[in-house]
């Protein structure tokens, strides 16, 4: 077992030597493919905590969101299909949601207007999601305007900001009595955005929403697990960013194989004849050239990951940022909830060592083959 | 020090450290699981469906409730004007109807 | 003692390109003696050497060592005799690695890393404890006047240090043979007589040495025990000198 280690150690004593000889070219190979797993590493972090993320809190969306269509467009529900919806059986719920889009040509930035059932903002004063006043620049207490259609603004004061924590839901939120929302889109009485129903099987859900679109065939129901799975596929590979992005990684993971795997230089070549000269076997010039592939890429995936870990979950994935944010203006300040799907790390394990590793150890195998006398007769 | 004993010792440091991370990430951060409650509550009480990541335009705003004119229902080669386009496939329920 | 019986090397037999460099060569070699293989260059000298140092197979003949127990060789203490013609590639390389150190004429030095390390990577691959391995090259590093260089870069000694470094590695795992290929081809003639020199102290210590040359200075020193000459892969002669 001893003498097992010890050959061991020897030879990666060695494999570091040589490494080492080639200083500069060895310690940017390392460093940049430490860069391309942290790459990865942190878009693969940062889409699965996400993923995560947003299956938690949006179990808490409603359980099927009925919409009308006219003409194939999305219109204003009327307020008459709750009674309706109501009776049918398995049905707990009808709640209208009352929600709009508004546009802020100051700031540039979109917030999504909102008259919440339940604990109502009273007239004139409105509760905003954090985003809002980060981008507006204001606190509990102040004034804010919003124009209404016919283009006059009027003045809010904000009761309350959002919490914080909550900021990857409600960032945008502006909510207001639903009076005053109304009155600011001219949003006509008896209708709705669309319709919130609660099943409380969810087994049922299903059945309930096709007997709303045979009830009502301009109807789109939309299934609380349907909402779900949009943010299942979010980043999801076949996204162009996403194949960009691995796609530069899987080349540049190609490209250092075939660095590799071109072949030994006439030096290296030498040095293998050398070493077989001297008393060393064909095992242990292979087992050299492993822990030659080995050492740089066991090295990039361990330092990579750990630095996408921290850049995801301590600093908030800020390098993605401007990538993420776009053109909008306002954007969600969030700390994701740590989550490694460890499946994924094996993979990235796998792809990132072992392709290097052997790149470096089969065009050595020829030359690690020798006869032991040609070096003798060169 | 011998080379393969500094190498070995770096190896095993960052293999610790993380271990030492990935375990803090489901075992350590206990509020964390607050706040999702506290989220998840907000959710249901205010009724809403999406999340907040892509503010750029109206039909970005909220993917799941994606109207058949918005981008995301545009045939699959269509350019997108944002970059959320890219990130962002159309839910699922809607890809392949025309 | 290793014992040669018959032994022909033939490289790429049954091609256009074939060609003998050793032909039915019978030959002994007795331990604890300087024998020194002569010849013009092309005469087979160096093949013969790789044949007797487990380097190289015959095509046919056997080569057979013994004596006091083989090194090397798992149970070789109590084999008398062991025929290494046959046996396989990994333990041929192991009687190798234990048995005999080699010398060769270009030195054969691996540069960029450190005459210390030079010197113990023969010792790597036999999972010996790395101090122990230090420790000894250190010290052949010393009798051989070199310790001063031990953390150079090889590239930087001179060719008489180069050759010495050279002579401490094929110690390094404590040989029983050494061989030498014309080892005093790039010296001059006080470096080439002071290599003779120390050839005389691996007598005193009961090795075996083997030198293939034609150097006069080698080839007429009064250190050799027996000299073989050789021309177009025969023997013509071989005798003692008196």
């Amino acid at each position: 077992m001893n003498r097992f280690v010890e050959r061991h150690r020897s030879i990666l004593d060695f494999a570091l030597s040589s490494l080492l000889r080639r200083k500069g070219k060895n310690i940017s190979l390392w460093v940049v493919y430490t860069l391309i797993v942290f790459l990865i590493a942190a878009i693969v972090f940062y889409t699965h905590a996400l993923k995560r993320e947003a299956a938690m809190i949006l179990q808490g969306a409603p359980d099927i969101v009925v919409q009308k269509m006219v003409a194939g467009r999305q219109d204003l529900v009327p307020v008459g299909y709750v009674g309706k919806i109501a009776a049918i059986r398995g049905v707990g719920a009808v709640r209208p949601r009352l929600w709009g889009y508004y546009y802020d040509a100051v700031t540039g930035a979109n917030y999504t207007l909102m008259a919440p059932d339940g604990s109502l903002p009273g007239p004139g004063t409105a509760d905003i999601g954090s985003g809002v006043a980060r981008t507006l620049r204001v606190v509990e207490g102040d004034f804010l305007p919003i124009r209404a259609v016919d283009g006059v603004p009027t003045l809010f004061q904000v009761r309350k900001v959002l919490p914080y924590a909550s900021e990857l839901a409600t960032s945008d939120l502006i909510l207001l009595s639903e009076d005053d929302l109304r009155a600011l889109f001219a949003f006509p009485r008896g209708f709705a955005t669309d319709l919130a129903v609660t099943v409380e099987n969810p087994a049922e859900r299903a059945t309930v929403a096709a007997k709303i679109a045979a009830q009502f065939p301009e109807s789109r129901p939309i299934l609380n697990s349907e909402i779900l799975r949009t943010y299942d596929s979010i980043f999801d590979w076949r996204g162009g960013m996403m194949v960009v992005m691995l796609g530069v990684a899987v080349f540049s993971f190609v490209i250092f194989a075939w660095d590799k795997a071109t072949g030994l230089s006439a030096e290296e070549r030498r040095e293998i004849g050398i070493l077989k000269s001297v008393g060393w076997e064909t095992g242990d010039v292979l087992l050299l050239k492993f822990w030659e592939g080995a050492a740089i890429s066991l090295a990039a995936f361990l330092c990579g990951v750990i630095l996408a870990y921290v850049q995801v979950f301590f600093f908030s994935a800020s390098l993605f940022e401007p990538a993420l944010k776009g053109w909008a203006v306002l954007y969600p300040r969030f700390k994701l909830v740590p989550d490694v799907d460890p499946y994924q790390l094996a993979v990235l394990f796998f792809l990132t060592v072992v392709p290097y590793t052997v790149a470096t150890i089969i065009p050595s195998w020829r030359a690690a083959t020798v006869d032991p006398d040609a070096a003798m007769r060169s | 020090m011998r080379k393969s004993t500094v190498f070995s010792l770096f190896t095993l440091g960052n293999a610790i450290l993380l271990a030492l991370l990935l375990l803090y990430g489901r075992y350590g951060s206990g509020e964390a699981g607050a706040v999702q409650e506290a989220s998840r509550n907000l959710v249901r009480e205010l009724q809403l469906t999406d999340l907040c990541l892509f503010t750029e335009a109206r039909y970005t705003r909220h993917p799941s409730m994606a109207d058949l004119h918005s981008a995301f229902q545009d045939h699959p080669m269509a350019l997108e004007h944002f970059p959320s386009g890219s990130m962002v496939s159309p839910p699922r329920f809607r890809r392949g109807r025309p | 003692m290793i014992a040669l019986h018959d032994v022909t090397k033939s490289f790429h037999p049954g091609k256009e390109n074939q060609f003998t460099a050793v032909r039915n060569v019978g030959l002994t070699i007795a331990p604890g003696r300087l024998t020194v293989l002569k010849g013009p260059s092309g005469s087979g000298k160096t093949t013969l050497l790789t044949l007797i140092g487990c380097m190289a197979r015959p095509t046919s003949g056997r080569i057979v060592l013994s004596g006091g127990g083989i090194a090397g060789f798992p149970g070789g203490e109590e084999i008398r005799e062991l025929e290494i013609t046959s046996l396989p590639e990994r333990f041929l390389a192991g009687i190798r690695r234990a048995t005999f150190g080699f010398i060769f004429q270009h030195f054969n030095l691996l540069r960029g890393i450190s005459v210390l390390e030079n010197v113990m990577l023969p010792a790597y691959p036999t999972g010996e404890r790395h101090g122990e391995i230090r420790r000894r090259a250190a010290e052949l590093l010393t009798v051989f006047d070199v310790a001063r260089h031990a953390h150079a870069r090889v590239d930087r000694l001179s060719g008489g240090e180069a050759q010495r470094v050279a002579i401490a590695r094929a110690l390094i795992n404590r040989p029983s043979v050494i061989v030498a290929d014309e080892p005093t081809a790039h010296l001059d003639t006080d470096l080439s007589r002071g290599f003779m020199e120390i050839v005389g102290s691996f007598k005193s210590d009961g090795k075996t040495v083997l030198i293939a040359s034609h150097d006069p200075i080698v080839c007429d020193s009064s250190r050799v025990d027996t000299v073989v000459e050789m021309r177009d892969g025969r023997i013509l002669r071989s005798g003692s000198t008196p």
